[in-house]
């Protein structure tokens, strides 16, 4: 009985031991660390929400000119 | 009508009753940016959403003002960085929000050279976020600008309106303090 509650304990110890290993990493500085974060980073849906009523007073030509310069169209 | 979707571009029937189709592609390709530039600026997404809506809509409104001087990603971090800044100024001077002393990390015996290690990525958002609070916010954002692959050491000299030589050398202190706040986290 107890073997078996000492060979438990090992396991657990190696699934959590593996569980670490699989979610560990390592950056090589700052700037690395953050480009991964901001990867993974989900921009909300409502903010293109928002953006839609906001906008819906201002009329679509307000693009036109600028988009004119970008693209010389 | 297709929903708009974040990230994607805008499709439909009748896109120019809300945004021009061109205007979705611009918000789709530079929303995450502006998202996660004003998220670990202002460390509340919230307001990040917020600022997001923000920046955008000031970007819609003075389209015509873009005079291609500066990449569109530039130009909308510019909108993005007077907007968190002037948030944070609000807050300052009530008293919301304080600085660390950048200079007592600077000289500290932190290993800047050894990797950041995490163990858990799920706390990585909570690591990053206490470790920005706790510098200035010059660095805070030197960090932020540089950690877009899309913007130059000159780009960036221009957003924060200093010379590149200026910008290497405080962020090469900016990233051993943060390296130290870092390891205080783990």
């Amino acid at each position: 009985m107890k073997q078996q509650v000492k060979l438990s304990q090992k396991h657990e110890h190696a699934v959590e031991q593996q569980s670490q290993q699989r979610t560990a990493r390592e950056f090589k500085n700052s700037d690395e660390l953050l480009r991964f974060e901001a990867a993974q980073i989900s921009v909300p849906p409502e903010i293109v929400q928002r953006l839609q009523k906001s906008t819906a007073h201002d009329g679509p030509t307000a693009s036109r000119p600028w988009w004119k310069n970008l693209f010389g169209g | 009508m297709n929903e708009p979707v974040a990230g994607k571009c805008i499709t439909g029937e009748r896109p120019a009753d809300w945004l021009s189709a061109d205007f979705a592609g611009l918000y789709d390709e530079h929303c995450r940016a502006i998202f996660y530039l004003s998220l670990r600026y202002l460390g509340d997404p919230q307001k990040a959403q917020d600022a997001t809506h923000d920046v955008f809509l000031k970007a819609f409104r003075r389209l015509d003002q873009f005079r291609g001087e500066a990449s569109v990603r530039t130009w909308l971090y510019r909108i993005a960085i007077n907007h968190c800044q002037n948030l944070c100024q609000s807050w300052q001077n009530r008293n919301i929000h304080s600085n660390a002393d950048d200079a007592v990390w600077e000289n500290s015996a932190a290993p800047t050279d050894s990797p950041l290690r995490v163990l858990e990525t799920k706390e990585l958002g909570q690591r990053i976020q206490q470790t920005l609070d706790a510098l200035s916010e010059e660095y805070r954002l030197l960090l932020l600008l540089v950690a877009d692959e899309e913007l130059s050491y000159e780009e960036i000299a221009v957003l924060v309106g200093q010379s590149a030589d200026a910008v290497r050398g405080k962020l090469h202190r900016a990233r051993k303090v943060f390296a130290a706040h870092f390891e205080k986290t783990a």
